[in-house]
């Protein structure tokens, strides 16, 4: 699934990258503004049959204001958390235009509706960058960047040592995806 | 070629192991339809691995890639044997746990249950295919053989079936309770096998352990938050809970084998099983004791893990402890012998002995009031309902 560019990625340069996952995961997932007890409890709190009170809660937790959306584009995002398969992406430029704007929240409810999917977060997009994976900057829900950047934690989920994963039952693209946030935003 | 030719040449292999594999999968219980997209693929993490023996009487030789280097038919026989107990543990917890999907308490609790069941048929997976690609007919023969036996605690199991190598994967699993006291005190015995064979002189062992660890560390904290939810919910009395934890800490000291044991050493003059911290030690291996020693780091690591546990527990409930490491046990220099929870002596008759056992281990009284409990919220978050 990866794309063939990531094949010539440079491991010596993730090294140390691997060697910090615990503690970047824990300095940015047990941080103030990402309340982890909040985020472990969204895990069991949204299962199926999803219902818009599920949104809500993830908005929340992410900080977004309301959706705001028509009812036929709620019914459209829920069909297609119920459609789609990892690690397809695709499925994102069937939805109205209104919602495509905003690929943070729709990463969210992925996220928590399938677990592998990972939360768009520029932070994290930066810290892919640092490690020389290029993710282009956006907000709007694109398929093909998306994609990449899933596919860009999924490989380094792969590419990691064992000692790269902590104890912890949060998906392991959590585990990724929020040291990578931490690992982003340092000098 | 006539049909009789071809049955005369017909050789078994890793492909012919998979269609015994997917044979055993539904004679067990395994609904193979549970595993939706789930690929048992083979990984091996060969940088890790290491490129020379790391300690032992072979130390700084290159590793053995095949059989044929490993220079002696009982250094073989040794690899073969801890390949099939490890691959003997994977298919167990499945047999052991399939049966608790229905009754999950919330739906990431039964997703997780669900992976950890994969990623262990996986592990077997990858060993069978250590043992199938690596060892020829004798290994062929051991990978066979993991399919063959069944857990004592499988409620789909036939009285002729042979049961699993080790103790604890023939205890029955029959709560979400004892789920997540298995994935916390047994998968951590595993967490320590794998790592100390990560360091293997045979390196397609040695490569097998790391993508093995990685999967292992989300069992480990399923079990652990499981847990602490409860713990922290407060509906299942600690006092109850403290049974279950007697129970499962003396069943996993048990897994680490024999004290003063001479396998273990020839395993690590052989190369085959370092230390859990071979790689980070400074110090010379005390060779006649390895297996007390990672039993040590275990204890350790229990004691731990079970204050991060307790940091939950509500005001007016005991705090739960980990159980001496003389207590109740089945193996070692303390099988046999009577010690009470906390290491004294136990003074008093054989009846009184048994009186005790059931004032601290599990009973039918205890399995009841357990289910009673099972009725209420009895764990954080549990909202989902079928």
């Amino acid at each position: 699934m990866q794309a063939h560019a990531f094949l010539s990625i440079d491991r010596e340069r993730l090294r140390p990258f691997f060697e910090r996952v615990p503690e970047l995961f824990e300095a940015h997932h047990l941080s103030e503004a990402q309340n982890s007890t909040g985020y472990e409890e969204l895990l069991y709190r949204i299962y199926r049959p999803y219902k818009g009170e599920m949104l809500d809660m993830i908005d929340e937790w992410m900080g977004h204001g309301p959706r705001n959306w028509r009812t036929e584009v709620e019914r459209e995002v829920m069909l297609m958390l119920y459609a789609i398969r990892y690690p397809d992406t695709l499925l994102l430029e069937s939805l109205s235009e209104d919602t495509q704007m905003d690929l943070t929240r729709l990463s969210g409810y992925l996220h928590f509706t399938k677990h592998t999917y990972s939360i768009w977060d520029e932070d994290t997009r930066k810290g892919l960058e640092k490690l020389g994976i290029l993710i282009p900057q956006t907000d709007e829900a694109d398929p093909f960047i998306y994609g990449a950047y899933i596919s860009a934690i999924e490989l380094l989920k792969d590419l990691a040592p064992y000692y790269s994963f902590i104890e912890h039952d949060v998906p392991r693209q959590r585990l990724f995806q929020a040291a990578l946030a931490a690992y982003g935003r340092e000098e | 070629m006539t049909p009789t030719e071809v049955v005369e040449q017909y050789e078994p292999n890793f492909e012919a192991w998979i269609d015994q594999f997917q044979e055993w999968q539904t004679r067990i219980g395994f609904d193979t339809a549970w595993l939706g997209d789930y690929r048992f693929d083979i990984k091996f993490d060969w940088d890790t691995a290491g490129d020379t023996i790391e300690f032992g009487d072979f130390e700084g030789m290159p590793k053995w890639n095949r059989r044929m280097q490993v220079p002696q038919q009982s250094i073989r026989d040794a690899i073969i044997s801890m390949v099939s107990v490890q691959g003997d543990t994977e298919f167990a917890s499945v047999e052991q746990q399939w049966h608790l999907l229905d009754s999950a308490p919330t739906e990431y609790d039964r997703k997780s249950a669900l992976r950890i069941m994969c990623e262990e048929q996986r592990h077997g997976w990858q060993m069978a295919y250590v043992l199938c690609n690596y060892f020829g007919e004798h290994g062929i023969r051991e990978a066979q053989k993991l399919l063959e036996r069944n857990s004592g605690g499988n409620p789909h199991r036939e009285d002729d079936e042979g049961q699993r190598l080790l103790g604890s994967f023939n205890e029955p699993i029959d709560h979400w309770l004892d789920f997540f006291m298995f994935t916390h005190f047994i998968d951590r015995d595993g967490k320590f096998q794998l790592k100390m064979l990560s360091t293997s002189s045979f390196k397609p062992l040695a490569a097998s352990m790391g993508p093995m660890l990685k999967e292992e560390s989300f069992h480990l904290g399923t079990g652990a938050n499981g847990l602490r939810r409860i713990v922290k919910q407060g509906v299942i009395p600690c006092e109850l809970i403290q049974k279950y934890v007697n129970k499962w800490v003396s069943t996993g000291l048990d897994l680490f084998g024999v004290d003063e044991s001479t396998s273990a050493q020839w395993s690590y003059v052989y190369g085959v099983k370092g230390r859990y911290d071979e790689r980070e030690s400074t110090v010379a291996a005390d060779r006649e004791h390895l297996n007390e020693e990672s039993r040590a780091h275990y204890y350790t690591e229990l004691k731990e893990e079970m204050v991060r546990i307790n940091k939950g527990r509500h005001d007016d409930q005991p705090e739960v402890f980990i159980p001496s490491d003389k207590f109740h046990r089945g193996v070692g220099k303390y099988h046999g012998k009577k010690f009470d929870l906390h290491g004294e002596p136990f003074e008093g008759s054989e009846q009184d002995w048994e009186k005790y056992l059931t004032t601290v281990l599990p009973g039918d009284a205890d399995e009841a009031a357990l289910q009673e409990y099972f009725k209420e919220e009895w764990i954080q978050y549990r909202e989902w309902k079928e």
